[in-house]
């Protein structure tokens, strides 16, 4: 069962791999030659910048969102989940605008340092920022539900042996977290690796821009997938380094522990976790957020919201809720593989499928394509095609996802399920699906939102005719339509909040 | 386990109505449009109003469309093609995809705004331009494409970045008339001058010149029009180079059959319409394009056609020499 998941999870990388192979020596050597050292220093510094970013963005405000009880707790989380809504591309566009001389943050900036001070947002310091304002959430949400359910004998244990508070931080909460930020890590990685929307909009040239770039520039698919095998190879690379922080490290809770206890914050305290909290959602949400309503009112004034634009929001939600739902399920046998009969052979399953996650949308779009006309030409064209490519390429992060969950499993809870005379599969549903509850439902809203957002695959494979609300806004904001592309970015925004709610309920179900 | 199962069916049973609800109709023509829908909507209509023949826009972007097309083969769905570049369209028709059209669709429009063998045909075209501010000093010596490699306009000059194919098809205009040596000492001039800084999207360019930011920009004429129907009052002017010399790069948008079209003769009449006046008409203001059909006037506030010089390079070349042309660009390494 994992197997053919697996298989299927592969085809575009086979296609890539077979196209790379018609690629002759000499080319072989020209892409060694001009471009591959600097794309492979680009590449990497993005994903470390990135990464960075990420965990000083997302660490102390899930400390102090797990940790400490405070006036809006409930909002700042909100507020910090949020950005996850907003695509790269987005965010990337919406700076890029207000920080021009005349935007809002441009005019602002101009009164700081002067009169003519512009903000670079291009190159590898804005790529950077862009991905991480828009990345930082995932990070957060592993580590703040992770925070919330260590249990508090761990803790308080090192506290009665006369730990101080930052000792019981460093020794014993961060190595518990040490799963949890692996897992957000290796996915706001992926991210910018396989980003394309926020690097070819402040030009950065990475590994997927230059992929895309011989692609469109001269049609050389043989190139763009001998590019892509290095990038594979690459993500791999932090695959690997990501299992190997995680090897041998498993946490079994006892039933009878006590969650940790939040600590009421004090007036003071409260102000100054405020400007943390505020500063951070401030730039990952608020503005855009502000940004998009002010010209969605434009939008709404011009009368540009008809029938279509409704139309495009359908179609949206129903590639995001099929294909987050098929990829839960055929994620689970994969995590189940992974946790129970922990080999080489599971661990290459889960790595290899992860790879859809880090091939290039229109990589993925065009192995594909190429697949389906091969092996099923009577499905090309339609839904299906779309929802497997969409599923092919979120995969990981359902993998990713319910996997942390099972692996937090204490096993003698299932062994005792058998005991009792329990067969494999009401096992199944009833002790082990109940228990990793939380974690399917935080995969499946992750893959929900990301298939929301996603656009080069979706553009590539749509069936003929059927728009969703990101190729509206890719089109449009590519011809500066700004009114007609904020209120598409606005809905996607919307059209989350239902899915958040879930995930989020799910966990305060627990606290 | 009942929930979930029931779940899945209602989106499957969704799902499957959808699917079937918007795939398109028998009789109804399929473009792949690398073009904005906008520009290509009034055009659409007009034709649908017409002639009773349905059209379905599928967007993107030009070159996916064609790799798209490419690898589909004759499981495409696409009956036309519609690209903003000569290039794309040059590309396409040699890798085979589309059909040769009848002389007799095609001869309005001239010879050089075709394939070779009428593998597709322009439609409206864009020149390449300066942009240039008002109220920027010591810019009247700027008469050509090639002034912009001064080292006085360092720091000054506004282009997009080498990936766009405006820029790819202008070069090769340039180096088809002056020759590779002297289109490579230009670009490495202007890269001296942007030192790294170039723009994404020529709009940009404009409002920069607008702002004050920039002197001067290399664009599409277009562009400057769309800003000046935002702001009249925006100091900016259109230039038109290269006069005294090899005049004004064109390119066209244009529309291609494809090969496996099983609606041909629908197909065949779109095309008839876009080349007749009234659709070339509605094409070409839709975006402020010269019409590619003699005698049809572009927009009044538009230099007309015909008035200036325009570079004598057949649109073919835009595809036959692109790899030749990113060659150069990357060999300069032209941000």
């Amino acid at each position: 069962m994992a197997g053919i998941v697996v298989l299927t999870a592969t085809v575009p990388l086979l296609f890539v791999i077979y196209s790379s192979m018609q690629l002759s020596a000499s080319k072989w050597a020209g892409l060694w030659s001009s471009r591959l050292p600097e794309l492979i220093g680009n590449t990497l510094s993005l994903a470390v910048v990135v990464a960075i970013l990420c965990l000083l963005l997302a660490v102390p405000s899930a400390w102090l969102a797990a940790r400490r009880d405070f006036v809006g707790r409930k909002l700042a989380i909100w507020l910090l989940v949020l950005p996850l809504t907003i695509p790269t591309y987005v965010f990337a566009h919406i700076y890029t605008v207000l920080l021009e001389p005349d935007g809002w943050l441009g005019q602002i900036w101009q009164g700081i340092a002067g009169k003519g001070a512009v903000v670079d947002i291009y190159g590898l310091g804005g790529a950077a920022s862009m991905l991480a304002l828009a990345t930082f959430s995932y990070v957060f949400l592993l580590s703040y539900t992770s925070l919330i359910d260590s249990r508090r004998s761990l803790e308080d244990a090192a506290r009665i042996h006369g730990a101080s508070r930052w000792q019981v931080f460093q020794r014993v909460t961060l190595p518990l977290m040490r799963p949890a930020l692996a897992a957000g890590l290796i996915v706001v990685v992926l991210h910018a690796l396989s980003d394309f929307g926020a690097v070819s909009m402040l030009r950065y040239q990475t590994f997927t821009l230059s992929i895309y770039l011989q692609m469109s520039g001269r049609f050389d698919y043989q190139a763009a997938a001998g590019l892509s095998l290095i990038l594979v190879s690459m993500s791999l690379a932090f695959l690997v380094l990501e299992r190997f922080f995680r090897r041998q490290q498993r946490y079994y809770a006892g039933a009878q522990t006590r969650f940790v206890v939040r600590k009421q914050a004090t007036a003071a305290e409260t102000v100054l976790i405020w400007s943390w909290l505020g500063g951070v959602s401030l730039f990952a949400f608020i503005i855009p957020l502000g940004w998009m309503l002010a010209w969605s009112y434009e939008a709404l004034v011009q009368d540009l919201i008809d029938a279509k634009f409704w139309g495009y929001t359908l179609n949206t939600g129903l590639v995001s809720l099929t294909a987050a739902t098929v990829a839960v399920m055929v994620a689970l046998p994969i995590g189940l593989f992974h946790s129970r009969m922990r080999s080489w052979l599971s661990t290459t399953y889960v790595q290899l499928s992860s790879i859809g996650f880090v091939l290039p949308g229109p990589v993925v779009a065009l192995g594909a394509i190429a697949f389906v006309i091969a092996v099923m030409p009577n499905l090309y064209g339609g839904f299906a095609v779309l929802i497997m490519a969409l599923v092919v390429r979120f995969l990981p992060l359902a993998v990713q996802a319910q996997e942390s969950a099972l692996s937090q499993l204490t096993p003698s809870v299932e062994q005792a399920g058998r005991i009792h005379g329990a067969g494999p599969l009401q096992n199944l549903r009833r002790v082990v699906l109940p228990m990793i509850r939380n974690g399917m439902i935080t995969a499946w809203v992750l893959v929900f939102i990301d298939v929301l957002k996603e656009l080069p695959a979706t553009l590539m494979l749509r069936p003929v005719g059927f728009d969703t609300l990101p190729i509206r806004i890719w089109i449009e904001a590519s011809e500066e339509m700004l009114e007609l592309a904020a209120p598409a970015a606005l809905m996607l925004v919307l059209g989350t909040l239902p899915a958040l709610w879930i995930m989020m309920r799910s966990h305060a179900v627990r606290r | 386990m009942m929930k979930a199962k029931n779940i899945l069916a209602l989106l499957l049973g969704a799902a499957t109505v959808l699917v079937s609800g918007f795939s398109w109709a028998a009789d109804e023509l399929v473009i792949y449009s690398g073009r904005k829908d906008k520009f290509v909507e009034p055009v659409m209509e007009k034709f649908t109003e017409q002639t009773g023949i349905k059209v379905l826009l599928h967007s993107g972007k030009s070159t996916a469309l064609l790799n798209k097309m490419k690898i589909e083969g004759a499981r495409t769905q696409a009956d036309l093609y519609l690209s903003n570049d000569a290039g794309n369209l040059q590309k396409g028709a040699e890798f085979g995809l589309f059909k040769s059209l009848d002389e007799a669709l095609v001869k309005d429009i001239p010879a050089s705004l075709r394939g070779s063998d009428n593998s597709w045909v322009g439609l409206s075209a864009r020149a390449r331009v300066l942009v240039v501010s008002k109220n920027a000093r010591d810019l009247d010596w700027v008469k050509s494409v090639f002034d912009l490699a001064d080292p006085r306009l360092k720091g000054r000059l506004g282009i997009t970045h080498s990936a766009n194919e405006s820029y790819i098809a202008g070069v090769t205009v340039y180096m088809e008339s002056v020759g590779e040596a002297r289109t490579k000492a230009w670009l490495e001039g202007m890269k001296a001058n942007v030192d790294g800084s170039v723009f994404n999207k020529h709009s940009k360019i404009v409002k920069a010149v607008a702002t004050g930011q920039k002197d001067v920009g290399l664009v599409n004429h277009y562009y400057i029009y769309r800003h000046l129907a935002k702001d009249a009052n925006a100091p900016i002017a259109i230039r038109l180079p290269d006069q005294d010399g090899m005049g004004v790069a064109w390119n066209v948008a244009g529309v291609a059959l494809s090969k496996y079209s099983k609606k041909q003769a629908l197909a065949e009449k779109f095309i008839a319409f876009m080349v007749s006046e009234q659709g070339q008409k509605i094409f070409a203001e839709a975006n402020n394009e010269y019409p590619t059909r003699p005698g049809v006037v572009a927009a009044a506030a538009v230099p007309a056609a015909g008035s200036y010089k325009v570079a004598d390079v057949p649109m073919v070349k835009l595809g036959q020499k692109r790899d030749a042309t990113i060659d150069l660009i990357e060999a300069v390494g032209m941000p």
